[in-house]
C-alpha cells in the first residue's frame, strides 16, 4: 500500500493538515505533544518524500494523480498531485528544510505562551505550500495559494499583541491579495480561451497551437505573474516581505526565506510553457530591478533580520530575472539552494537574537565569535554561500543565473554583477560589524551559545549548503525543461570547474564581484565604530536608509486616494446604500415578517378556517378558470 | 412470508419487544431501554445496507414496491429513526411517565413511514399516513402536564382530522372516477381523465393532504404552533420524518400515478413553492424561540424541496432527496443541540444559547453549522443542495420561463434566512451570557449522533458525489413527462 506513489503523495500533503487539525482541536494545552504531532508529521512527510523520490524513475515522464471533486454538467474540478522532478525537488525542500526548522523553532519558542497554536499554523502553513507544491491545476493552485497567504498572516501576526505585529501582518496580506487579485483574473482568462485549468492539458494545447492564447496571450502572463509578485514580493509589492519580519524568527526562516515567497517562481516555472517572449522580456527587467534595488537598502540596514529580508528579496529578483531570461532550470536551482542557505543564515540569525535576548541592532552585537562558535561558524558558511564564494552550492547556482543573464542581455549581465558585488558587501559588513569585532553592548557580556535543539539545526543545515552545488540538482530540472543536458562532469573536481568551461566570462565575473564586494567591506567595518557610509554617500546613504522612500510613497498615494475615495463611497453608503437600500430593504422585510406574524394568532379556528381557505384557493385556482 | 417488508416487521418486533421488556424493567433503568431502541433501529439501518432486494419487488398485490426509491427512504427514516430515538433518551428525564412508550410510539411512526416509502397504492397512502398522524397526536402532548405541549397536540389532531378528511375524500373521489387505487393503473388512464373536473379535485384534496404533511403554504399554519408546543424529540421527527414522509408520497402519486396532471400543475406547484419559502423566511425574522424559529424554518425548507418537484425533471426529484439528506442531519444536529441545551431551563429562548461555545464546543460547533447548513452557505450539505434544487429549476426555464422568477424569488428567501439563521451563531457566540457558566456534559450515544451529524453535513458538502449518484438511481422510477402538452390548464 505504502509502496504506490498516489498513497504516498496524499500521504504527504495530508500529514501536516492532520497534525494542524488534532492540534488545534485535543492538544492545545499540552505544549510538548503538541510540538512532536507537528514535528514529526513534517518529519515523515519528508521521509515519505524521500522515499516518493527514489521510487519514481523521473526519466519516463509525468506522473499524474487526481480525483474528481465535483462535477456538475461539464464543470469538473478535480483535486490532484502532479509530480515530476519540479514538484519532488520542491517537496524535498519543502518538508526537508522545513523540518529543520521545525524542530529548531522547538528551542527557540519553548517559553512562549502559545506554542501549540504556533504548531498548528506552521503545520497548517506547510500544508498550504505543499498544496501548491502538488497542484495539477490553477484552481487548486490558487485555492492553496490563498490558503499559504492565509496561515502566513497568522504566522506573522502570531505576537498580534504587538501592533507592529499586527500592522505588518495586515500589511503582507493586503500586499498580498493585490497580486492575487491579478492572478485570480488571468486564470480566469487562460480558462476561458484555453478552456481548461489542468497544467499538462494546457501545457498540450500551448504546444499544439500556441497562437491559442491570441491577442491576449502576454497581457494573461503577466496577470499571472502579478500573483508571483506578490508572493515572491517584487517590486512593486516588495513593502511586505521586510515587515514580515515581526513574526517569530523560524517564521522568517520557513516563510520569508526558503518556502511561501519562493512559491511565485515555482509557479512561474511550473506555467513557464504560457509565457511568451514579451511577457518574460518584462518578467525579467522587474526581477533584474527588484535585485538591484533590494541589495541598494540591505546595504544602509541596521537590523540584522532585515537585512536578511531584503538580501531575500534581492535573491528572489534574481530568480525572477533567470526566469523571464528563460532560465527556469537556473531559477529553480537558485531557488533550492538559496532555501538551504538562507534558513541557515535566519536560523543563525534567530540563534543570535534569542541569545541577546531579543536584541536585533547590529551595532549593538559584535564580539560573538568566541561566545557562539557554532553560530558564528555556520553563520559564516551560510554568508560565503550567498555571496557565490566557490565551491559552495551558491556559487553555481547563482553563476548559472549569471550564465543565462551574459546570453541573453548583457545589460541585465552587468546588473547581476553588481548585485553580486553589493551582496558580498553588505553580507560582510553584517560579519564585521555583528559577529566579529568586540563586543558594542552589555548584552553580549552574557550571550552563551544556543541549546543543542537550536544547534542541531544549523549543522545540518550547513552540509547541503556546502555541498549542494555537488548534487546535479540542475541536472534534474534540464530534464524537465528538456534544455540540453549538460555533459556531467564525472568527479567532483571537474565539476568545481565546469562553470568555467561552460561560461568562463560569468565565472570569473562572478569570482571578482566576490572578491571585490569582500574588499569594500573590509575596508569599511573592520573594526569600524560606527556607518562611514552616510558621511560618504549623503543623500543616497539615507535613501537607502530609507527604503528609497517607498513606504511613505505609498502611504502617501493610498492616503490621496483613499481620502479621495472613501468622501465618495461614505457618501454612498450613508445616504443610497444604507439609507436607502439597505434601511428601505430591512424595513419592508420587517413589517411584512411582522404582519405575517398577525396571522398566526394560535387561535384553532382560525387556522381550520384558513386551511379550508387554502384547498378553497387551489381549487379555485385549477378548476375555477 | 413476503421477504420485503422484513424492514416494517423487524422494526415492529422491535418495538413490541419493547414494551413487554418494559414490564419487567424498574424504573430507574428504563432510560436504557431508550437506548436500547435506538441501538436495535441502527442495527436494522446497518442491516438494510447489507440487504440486496430485488429491484422489482412488491407486497399486497403491488399496492407496497421496494424499488430503489423506496430503500433510498426506508435507510432515510431509519437514520432519523436513531438519531430521535437518542434526542428522546436525552429528553427522557422531562416525562412525566412512559418513557418506553414514547420510544414505542417513535418506532410506530417510523414504521408508518417505511410504509409510505414504498405506498403504490391510495389505500397504502392513507392507511400509512394516518400511522404516522395518529402516532404523532399522542407523540406531540406527550409532555401531558405542559398545557404548550397538550396545546399542540390538540391543534395537529384538530387540523390533522381536517386534512386526513380532505384526503380520504380526494381517494375516494379518485377511486369514484376511475375505478381503481392502483398507481400503475391510475397512470394507464389519466390520459383520458385530466379533463374530468371530479377527478383533478380529488387530487387536489389529495395534495392538499400532503401539503398539510410537508408544511406547504397555504397548508403550513399548523407547523409553527405545534412544532413549538411539542416535546422537542417529537419536533425533531415531525421535521424530519414526516416531512420526508408527504415528501416521498407526494414524489410518488405526482410522477407514478398521473405525471400529466403533474406537468399541468407545474404552474400550481411553482407558486405554493415561491410563497412557502417566502412565508417561512419572513416569518421567522422576529422569531426569538428557537423550536418556533425552526418551525418556520422548516415551512421555508419545504418551499426549497417544492423548487425541485416543480423542475419536473430527473435532476430536479435527485436534488430534493439530496436536499432532503442534507436536511436530515442538519435538523437532527440543531434538534439535539436544543434538548441538551434547554435541560433545565423553561423554554427554548434563543437566549439560553448565549455562552455555549464556551460551555461545550461541540454542541456551539453542531448547531453554528446546522444553521450555516441551513442558511446554504459553502462548504456544507445546505449549499450544495439548495444549488442542485435551483440548477434544476433554471434548466426548466428554456421551456417555462416563469421558473426564472422562481429562482429570484427562492434567492431573495435564501437572503432574508441569512439574518435569522446567523442570529442564532450570533447568540451562541457573541451574545452576553447571564446564565450559568458550567460546562455541558453529554452522553457519548448524542456525542456520536452529533459527530455524524456534523461529518455528514461536510461530507455531503465536499464530496457530494455519492449521494447524488445514488439519489439520482432512487428516482428512476419516477418517469416525469417533461415535455410540456399542448393544452396547459391554469
Amino acid at each position: 500500500m505504502f509502496g504506490n506513489p498516489e498513497t504516498l503523495a496524499w500521504l504527504i500533503l495530508f500529514l501536516p493538515l492532520l497534525s494542524a487539525v488534532g492540534i488545534t482541536l485535543f492538544t492545545q494545552r499540552q505544549p510538548k505533544v503538541s510540538a512532536l504531532i507537528s514535528i514529526g508529521a513534517v518529519a515523515l512527510s519528508f521521509v515519505l518524500s524521500c522515499a516518493l523520490f527514489a521510487s519514481l524513475p523521473l526519466d519516463k515522464g509525468l506522473h499524474e494523480i487526481a480525483f474528481q471533486w465535483l462535477s456538475v454538467g461539464n464543470l469538473e474540478v478535480s483535486i490532484g498531485a502532479r509530480l515530476d522532478g519540479l514538484s519532488l525537488m520542491m517537496l524535498l525542500v519543502v518538508t526537508g528544510v522545513g523540518g529543520i526548522i521545525h524542530v529548531y523553532s522547538y528551542g527557540y519558542m519553548h517559553d512562549d505562551a502559545s506554542f501549540s497554536r504556533f504548531f498548528a499554523s506552521m503545520s497548517l502553513f506547510t500544508f498550504s505550500m505543499l498544496g501548491i507544491v502538488l497542484a495539477n491545476n490553477f484552481l487548486q493552485m490558487f485555492v492553496f495559494w490563498e490558503l499559504v497567504g492565509v496561515s502566513s498572516y497568522l504566522l506573522i501576526g502570531f505576537w498580534y499583541e504587538r501592533a507592529s505585529a499586527a500592522d505588518a501582518c495586515k500589511k503582507a496580506f493586503i500586499t498580498n491579495r493585490l497580486g492575487d487579485f491579478g492572478f485570480l483574473l488571468g486564470i480566469i482568462m487562460v480558462w476561458a480561451a484555453a478552456g481548461s485549468l489542468n497544467f499538462a492539458q494546457l501545457e498540450q494545447r500551448f504546444a499544439s497551437s500556441p497562437e491559442v492564447m491570441g491577442a491576449m496571450a502576454t497581457v494573461a502572463g503577466l496577470l499571472v505573474f502579478c500573483g508571483a509578485m506578490g508572493k515572491s514580493a517584487q517590486f512593486p509589492l516588495h513593502v511586505w516581505l521586510p515587515d514580515a519580519m515581526e513574526g517569530p524568527t523560524p517564521v522568517s526562516a520557513l516563510i520569508h526565506a526558503a518556502t511561501m515567497v519562493a512559491a511565485g517562481v515555482y509557479m512561474l516555472c511550473r506555467v513557464f510553457f504560457m509565457l511568451n517572449a514579451p511577457a518574460l522580456e518584462i518578467i525579467s527587467w522587474i526581477g533584474g530591478f527588484t535585485a538591484l534595488l533590494a541589495a541598494l537598502i540591505a546595504v544602509q540596514q541596521d537590523d540584522i533580520k532585515r537585512i536578511l529580508a531584503y538580501s531575500t528579496l534581492s535573491q528572489l529578483g534574481y530568480m525572477i530575472m533567470a526566469v523571464g531570461l528563460g532560465g527556469p532550470t537556473a531559477a529553480m536551482y537558485h531557488l533550492s539552494t538559496h532555501a538551504f542557505f538562507k534558513a541557515l543564515l535566519f536560523l543563525g540569525a534567530g540563534s543570535i537574537i534569542h541569545a541577546l535576548h531579543h536584541e536585533q541592532d547590529i551595532w549593538k552585537m559584535g564580539g560573538l565569535k568566541e561566545k557562539m562558535p557554532v553560530t558564528f561558524w555556520t553563520f559564516i558558511l551560510g554568508t560565503l554561500a550567498l555571496a557565490g564564494v566557490p565551491p559552495l552550492s551558491g556559487f553555481f547556482s547563482k553563476d548559472e543565473i549569471l550564465a543565462a543573464a551574459y546570453h541573453h542581455n548583457l545589460f541585465l549581465f552587468a546588473l547581476a554583477v553588481i548585485v553580486a558585488v553589493l551582496t558580498t558587501f553588505y553580507m560582510f559588513r553584517l560579519v564585521f560589524v555583528a559577529l566579529l569585532g568586540k563586543a558594542r553592548s552589555q548584552a553580549v557580556a552574557h550571550a552563551h551559545e544556543s541549546p543543542g535543539v537550536m544547534k542541531f539545526p544549523l549543522l545540518i543545515l550547513a552540509v547541503p549548503t556546502v555541498l549542494a552545488g555537488f548534487w546535479s540538482i540542475d541536472g534534474l530540472f534540464n530534464r524537465q525543461f528538456g534544455a540540453e543536458t549538460s555533459a556531467h562532469a564525472s568527479n567532483w573536481i571537474s565539476q568545481i570547474f565546469a562553470p568555467f568551461n561552460h561560461a568562463p566570462a560569468a565565472a570569473l565575473a562572478g569570482i571578482g564581484a566576490v572578491i571585490f564586494g569582500f574588499s569594500l567591506a573590509l575596508t569599511c567595518y573592520q573594526n569600524a565604530e560606527s556607518d562611514p557610509l552616510p558621511k560618504k554617500l549623503g543623500f543616497l546613504a539615507r535613501a537607502m536608509r530609507n527604503r528609497f522612500y517607498f513606504d511613505e510613497l505609498y502611504a502617501g498615494l493610498i492616503r490621496i486616494t483613499q481620502e479621495f475615495l472613501a468622501s465618495i463611497a461614505d457618501f454612498l453608503d450613508r445616504w443610497i446604500v444604507a439609507g436607502l437600500l439597505v434601511r428601505g430593504t430591512h424595513g419592508t422585510t420587517d413589517i411584512a415578517g411582522r404582519a405575517l406574524r398577525l396571522v398566526q394568532t394560535g387561535n384553532l379556528q382560525t387556522y381550520a378556517f384558513l386551511f379550508a381557505a387554502g384547498v378553497a384557493l387551489v381549487l379555485l385556482i385549477v378548476l375555477g378558470k | 412470508m413476503n421477504s420485503s417488508l422484513i424492514l416494517e416487521i423487524a422494526v415492529t418486533i422491535l418495538a413490541l419487544a419493547l414494551l413487554l421488556a418494559d414490564l419487567w424493567t424498574p424504573r430507574n433503568l428504563k432510560r436504557y431501554l431508550g437506548y436500547a431502541a435506538a441501538a436495535g433501529t441502527g442495527l436494522i439501518l446497518l442491516g438494510s445496507f447489507a440487504w440486496n432486494p430485488d429491484p422489482g419487488s412488491s407486497a399486497f398485490d403491488t399496492m407496497y414496491v421496494l424499488d430503489p426509491l423506496a430503500l433510498y427512504f426506508k435507510r432515510f427514516f431509519l437514520f432519523a429513526g436513531v438519531a430521535v430515538l437518542l434526542i428522546g433518551v436525552e429528553f427522557s428525564d422531562r416525562f412525566v411517565t412512559g418513557v418506553t412508550e414514547f420510544s414505542v410510539l417513535v418506532l410506530f411512526a417510523l414504521c408508518g413511514m417505511l410504509f409510505a416509502a414504498s405506498a403504490n397504492d391510495f389505500i397504502l397512502v392513507f392507511v400509512s399516513l394516518e400511522l404516522i398522524t395518529v402516532t404523532f397526536y399522542v407523540l406531540n402532548s406527550f409532555q401531558r402536564t405542559r398545557l404548550v405541549s397538550l396545546e399542540a397536540g390538540v391543534k395537529y389532531l384538530i387540523l390533522g382530522a381536517l386534512s386526513t378528511a380532505f384526503t380520504v375524500y380526494g381517494i375516494a373521489l379518485i377511486f369514484g372516477t376511475t375505478g381503481h387505487t392502483n398507481f400503475q393503473q391510475i397512470a394507464a388512464l389519466t390520459g383520458n381523465m385530466t379533463n374530468k373536473p371530479v377527478f383533478i379535485l380529488g387530487l387536489l384534496m389529495v395534495l392538499a393532504g400532503l401539503g398539510f404533511k410537508i408544511a406547504a403554504f397555504p397548508f403550513q399554519m399548523w407547523a409553527p404552533d405545534v412544532y413549538q408546543g411539542s416535546p422537542t424529540p417529537a419536533t425533531a421527527f415531525l421535521a424530519v420524518g414526516s416531512k420526508a414522509a408527504g415528501i416521498v408520497l407526494l414524489l410518488r402519486v405526482l410522477f407514478i400515478a398521473v405525471p400529466a396532471v403533474a406537468v399541468d400543475w407545474t404552474k400550481l406547484l411553482m407558486v405554493m413553492s415561491g410563497i412557502t419559502i417566502l412565508y417561512g423566511n419572513l416569518c421567522a425574522l422576529p422569531q426569538r424561540n428557537l423550536k418556533r424559529l425552526l418551525g418556520y424554518s422548516s415551512i421555508a425548507q419545504a418551499g426549497y424541496l417544492l423548487l425541485g418537484v416543480t423542475a419536473m425533471s430527473a435532476a430536479g426529484n435527485s436534488s430534493v432527496l439530496f436536499y432532503l439528506t442534507g436536511y436530515l442531519f442538519t435538523v437532527l444536529a440543531a434538534f439535539m443541540v436544543i434538548a441538551i441545551v434547554t435541560r433545565g431551563v423553561d423554554g427554548e429562548d434563543v437566549s439560553a444559547l448565549a455562552g455555549l461555545h464556551q460551555r461545550s464546543p461541540l454542541l456551539a460547533t453542531a448547531l453554528t453549522l446546522s444553521m450555516v447548513s441551513l442558511a446554504g452557505i459553502p462548504p456544507l450539505a445546505g449549499f450544495f443542495g439548495k444549488f442542485l434544487l435551483l440548477k434544476s429549476v433554471l434548466e426548466r426555464g428554456a421551456i417555462q420561463p416563469a421558473c426564472y422568477w422562481l429562482v429570484g424569488v427562492a434567492l431573495v428567501g435564501i437572503v432574508i434566512s441569512f439574518y435569522y439563521y446567523l442570529g442564532v451563531v450570533r447568540a451562541i457566540f457573541w451574545s452576553e451570557n447571564s446564565g450559568s457558566n458550567e460546562r455541558i456534559s453529554i452522553s457519548w450515544p448524542s456525542r456520536a449522533v452529533l459527530l455524524v451529524c456534523i461529518g455528514g453535513m461536510l461530507y455531503l458538502g465536499l464530496m457530494p458525489n455519492r449521494v447524488v449518484n445514488a439519489s439520482v438511481q432512487a428516482v428512476q422510477v419516477l418517469k416525469p413527462t417533461s415535455m410540456p402538452r399542448a393544452v396547459v390548464r391554469f
